[in-house]
């Protein structure tokens, strides 16, 4: 439109008469300034001529991707909602889907560990969500108004339902299925028109109120209304009878006219509550504290995060089955010891005066614990693999000793952080190496998707930090790790995933030591960390490339050594600028998860195609299962797209 | 360049003694953590299914373990307290995954009678769903102790793959599948389909049978091979495929549950193209286990033989209408059983808890309208092959 952004503002915060030019100019640009230029209230009409009618051949286009558009509509409609679907197979089978075999007792646990994220979720929300962070109700409006259009437009394209006879069979004539006429259909459809009108009436009445400034406020924080909107299908669980579906002992259940069984409305109803209050309790301790208590909250936060994965799995699903003779026999005790002595061979190492001879002793330590793996390979001696993982990392650990040497505080904190290390490792490797106690029909703990999300999220937290060390090992000054990262990387990006999946899980256990034996989803998941690793690092790579050189001057300059100069000055500007090609390989490797079918795991994809259509009650059905996986798939896939371009708003990737 | 000549300025003098102390330290570290890893050889828990096995999967034990190549398969399953059974958890009728993850089915139903016979508990099985591909490896391995997974018994995989295979359960055979519309019927021969579109699923030997069949009746026809099986139904019911051909058993079940109203397949010919004798498969060299999965079987062929199932089993017992082997057999004098290293109720809580032959039968072949009367599955007095040694 012709009036310039701002001009309202400046006219409003103008008062009447005549007013020096200069004054007016001043506030308008304040107000520019304060928000984004807005475009000013437009008829729909207006809108459709301007953007898809502006010139001849913009109609014709307009025209005919529209038709195109209708017409995969129409298609994906008519499939969705034919009588011949058989979504039964879906809905009854949403548990074999999800977890597969994963016992209805035990499914509590399940219900902990969404409730875990969702409170994770919450508190994140609650404390760092920008308050600036808003949807416009204008935006609200017209989406609301464009569903309400997408479903009249839905419910004209759908062809009319065929008639059942008295019998419920369906009526035919020469073969042929005898359908609704026209009318008939559309009549049988008012719930739908009268959803449609709903829509629309009140996203016009919301547009017209919003742009005659009758409501005071323009837009509403995006984080809660995201909330709210969640619970409408949280509530409709309650109320609308989506259909009560079930396998129970051995009987399947159809009982398509009541609402949605106990076991699932009432863990939802749970979990929206709890990322609502979690929300509620983040914004209360956010108002409580300073900025420099939200920024020191953020660490046990991300600490969680990183750390719920590991509990939530190996504690929470699986609930190991410790025998306690052992652990205090051997577990403790190694434990211990591996932390008493490591933490005085660190102190040793970081003394003062020791200078060359602590690297000396470090690299010596890393022959030792590097022999103990060749030694396992040829079984010369044995040891626990989690004795030979803790003399690794104890090598790795003095490798970096140098950088704590000299004052007492920076000595005292490595040798914390060495016996936290050991106790988190020896902690886990004994939860890990205990039997679980849910009893499952099948070997598998679990399967089905949160076999995919398992699997999807160990290789993200593990690829991460290999894939930066491989850029950084890429783009050292020392040839020899130049030329080892460089070649990994190249050998793993030309070579396909699903050679490398079935390398690791067919071959890799022939290499294991003797007695050392590695599960199929274990295998997989290292396959998938060392393929995603190769890609993160190349991305990572680009982002270090764009680390000007005055940096690296600037930080040499004031002094930092080259651990200081990467860890605080060149990783933090590298990772802002490689968010969106990391956050793209990140979906990538969610959605390459799919290939555990082909290697044998039952997972999600494995459930739709093959699991279900050959259950003879839904013998063959195949396609729903398969469009409700990709389904499932997409929803997951984009939100995470979508919070990754709020983290690059929000680090200004690009603007800066 | 620059780092090492920093580094060298940094070198302080050696101190001779702490370098010995630390050294002795590590020495003395290693050895316990040695001393550790040897002391508990028994311990080779592995929970299978973890990511985690990577980091700490018991000490390296030389000697147990290998269960396939020594040590008796026997005697480590009890030991375990659990039958691990290889099935498909895929297939209509014969293991199917159901909803809430159990398995049912005919295979997965001589997975329970195997375990019945071991452990008195049918439910002492751990089911391990494998491919086609993974299943010889699986058993190579370990990592499962006998397959019921539609397996069929072949020269090739009696010898070279290094499998034995127990008695047949089930004799299937490849058919063919036509539309009654298009003029077969269920006396149709493979010369009837000449000219036809012959779909089958890639890689299996059912697209080598149908083209020899085809080359033997000197007819030509287009073969038109698709990913699975579900596809080729998809295809064949919109038209794309005249015939479709795959084992019997499966195209039964594909009539029963996808033939569209007003439309009837048949299926040709009477005498399958080929021979298909599906059952129990192990690894080599096992007699003892061998002996109690063959004898599993026999005992639900010879309760089906002598009227006893799961439901009339202590009725029958009771009022001495069971003859001598019989009685042998469910426990009576159970020498046999105890000598194959089994309790002697062993087959009674088989029959007990699974059923005899026909019941596992029609409980899950029936429905998908497989029939035992005049097929090769009808006990021997019948006329067809099921047919077991006598229990003496």
């Amino acid at each position: 439109m012709d009036d310039a952004p701002g001009t309202r503002g400046a006219a409003s915060a103008g008062p009447a008469g005549p007013v020096d030019p200069a004054v007016t100019d001043v506030a308008a640009a304040a107000a520019a300034r304060a928000r984004p230029p807005e475009e000013t209230y437009r008829s729909a009409g207006e809108w459709i001529r301007k953007n898809l009618f502006s010139s001849r051949f913009n109609s014709l286009l307009t025209i005919a991707f529209g038709l195109l558009i209708l017409f995969a509509a129409r298609g994906l409609l008519n499939f969705v909602f034919s009588e011949e679907r058989g979504w039964d197979a879906v809905r009854t089978n949403l548990r074999l889907i999800f977890t597969h075999a994963y016992p209805e007792e035990q499914y509590v646990r399940i219900w902990v560990c969404v409730g875990t994220l969702v409170v994770l979720t919450g508190l994140s929300l609650g404390l760092f969500a920008r308050r600036g962070e808003g949807v416009q109700l204008k935006k609200i409006s017209t989406v609301m108004a464009g569903v309400g259009a997408a479903i009249a437009l839905g419910v004209i394209l759908r062809e009319p339902s065929v008639l059942t006879g008295a019998d419920g069979a369906v009526v035919r004539e020469n073969d042929d299925v005898v359908r609704q006429s026209f009318f008939e259909a559309m009549a049988d459809r008012w719930v739908w028109w009268l959803a449609a009108a709903v829509l629309i009436v009140a996203g016009v009445v919301l547009r017209r109120a919003v742009a005659s400034s009758k409501v005071s406020i323009s837009s509403v924080p995006a984080v809660e209304f995201a909330v709210a909107l969640l619970a409408v299908p949280v509530l409709s669980a309650w109320i609308y009878p989506w259909g009560h579906f079930a396998f129970v002992d051995g009987t399947f259940i159809a009982e398509p006219g009541r609402t949605v069984a106990m076991s699932t409305k009432v863990p939802w109803t749970v979990m929206w509550l709890l990322v609502v209050a979690a929300m509620a309790l983040g914004r209360l301790m956010r108002r409580g504290f300073d900025e420099q208590q939200q920024q020191r909250m953020r660490i046990p936060l991300n600490l969680l995060w990183l750390g719920s994965p590991f509990a939530l799995y190996w504690v929470i699903l699986r609930d190991p089955h410790l025998e306690w003779d052992r652990v205090v026999s051997v577990d403790i005790p190694m434990g211990v010891l591996f932390g008493v002595i490591g933490a005085g061979v660190l102190w040793m190492l970081t003394r003062p005066g020791i200078g060359e001879l602590g690297r000396i002793i470090a690299i010596v330590l890393l022959g030792v614990a590097a022999f103990n793996w060749v030694a396992a390979f040829f079984g010369w001696y044995s040891m626990l693999q989690k004795a030979r993982l803790s003399f690794l990392l104890l090598a790795l650990v003095a490798l970096a000793a140098h950088n704590f040497a000299g004052e007492i505080v920076k000595r005292r904190r490595l040798v914390m952080a060495w016996l936290v290390l050991m106790a988190i490792v020896h902690y886990f490797a004994t939860l890990m190496n205990a039997p679980s106690t849910v009893e499952t029909p099948t070997e598998a703990l679990i399967g089905g998707f949160a076999v995919t999300v398992i699997v999807a999220v160990f290789t993200i937290m593990l690829s991460f930090p290999l894939g930066v060390l491989l850029a950084l090992a890429r783009t050292s000054r020392l040839p020899i790790f130049r030329v080892m990262a460089t070649s990994y990387i190249e050998v793993i990006r030309g070579v396909p995933l699903i050679t490398i999946l079935i390398f690791f899980a067919i071959i890799l256990n022939l290499f294991l030591p003797v007695g050392m034996e590695i599960s199929l989803i274990a295998s997989a998941t290292l396959g998938y960390t060392l393929f995603s690793a190769a890609y993160l690092a190349e991305n990572v790579r680009g982002g270090l490339q764009s680390v000007r050189r005055g940096q690296f001057e600037a930080s040499d300059a004031v002094g930092l050594s080259t651990t200081q100069r990467t860890v605080f000055v060149v990783l933090p500007q590298a990772l802002r600028v490689s968010i969106p090609p990391l956050v793209g390989q990140m979906i990538a490797t969610f959605k390459e998860t799919s290939l555990l079918a082909i290697i044998g795991v039952f997972d999600v994809l494995r459930m739709a195609n093959s699991v279900i259509p050959a259950q003879t009650q839904f013998l063959g059905i195949k396609r729903e299962g398969l469009l409700f996986v990709s389904l499932v798939y997409w929803v997951f896939a984009y939100t995470l797209s979508k919070q990754s371009q709020r983290l690059e708003r929000r680090l200004g990737v690009g603007e800066r | 360049m620059e780092g090492l000549i920093s580094m060298k300025r940094r070198i302080a003098p050696i101190s001779r003694r702490s370098a010995l102390r630390l050294a002795g330290v590590l020495v003395a570290l290693t050895m316990v953590a040695a001393a550790c890893g040897s002391d508990d050889g028994d311990d080779t828990e592995v929970d299978g299914d973890e990511p985690a096995a990577t980091t700490e999967a018991a000490a390296p034990v030389t000697e147990v373990e290998l269960v396939q190549a020594e040590g008796d398969l026997l005697d480590a399953i009890i030991d375990r307290g659990e039958l691990k059974c290889g099935v498909s958890g895929s297939a209509v009728a014969f293991s199917e995954t159901q909803p809430d993850g159990s398995q049912t089915g005919f295979d997965a139903d001589y997975c329970r009678a195997v375990a019945a016979a071991i452990f008195g508990d049918a439910d002492a099985v751990e089911f391990v769903p494998l491919t086609a591909a993974e299943r010889f490896t699986a058993v190579q391995t370990g990592a499962v102790d006998v397959l019921m997974r539609n397996t069929t018994w072949t020269q090739g995989r009696d010898t070279e793959v290094g499998m034995d295979f127990g008695p047949t359960t089930y004799y299937d055979g490849q058919q063919l599948m036509a539309r009654a519309s298009d003029g077969f019927s269920g006396s149709s021969q493979v010369a009837d389909i000449a000219g036809a579109v012959v779909c089958t699923n890639a890689g299996t030997t059912t697209e080598q049978n149908i083209a020899d069949a085809a080359a033997a009746a000197g007819i030509e026809m287009r073969l038109d091979t698709f990913e699975d099986f579900d596809i080729v139904t998809t295809n064949f019911i919109q038209g794309a495929c005249d015939v479709i051909t795959t084992d019997g058993s499966a195209l039964v079940g594909r009539k029963a549950n996808q033939q569209p109203d007003g439309e009837e397949w048949v299926i040709f010919p009477p005498t399958p193209i080929s021979k298909e004798p599906l059952g129990p498969t192990y690894g080599q060299n096992q007699s003892r286990f061998a002996d109690v999965v063959n004898w599993t079987v026999y005992a639900t062929i010879i309760a089906d033989e002598k009227g006893i199932d799961s439901g009339n089993i202590d009725a029958r017992l009771g009022d001495g209408s069971l003859d001598a082997e019989a009685i042998r057999m469910l426990g009576g004098e159970g020498e046999l059983q105890t000598a194959m290293g089994l309790s002697s109720d062993a087959f009674y809580n088989v029959i007990a808890q699974v059923g005899n032959y026909d019941e596992i039968y029609s409980r899950h072949l029936n429905p998908v309208g497989l029939s035992r009367e005049g097929s090769a599955n009808a006990g021997w007095l019948d006329g067809g092959l099921i047919y077991a040694p006598p229990a003496r």
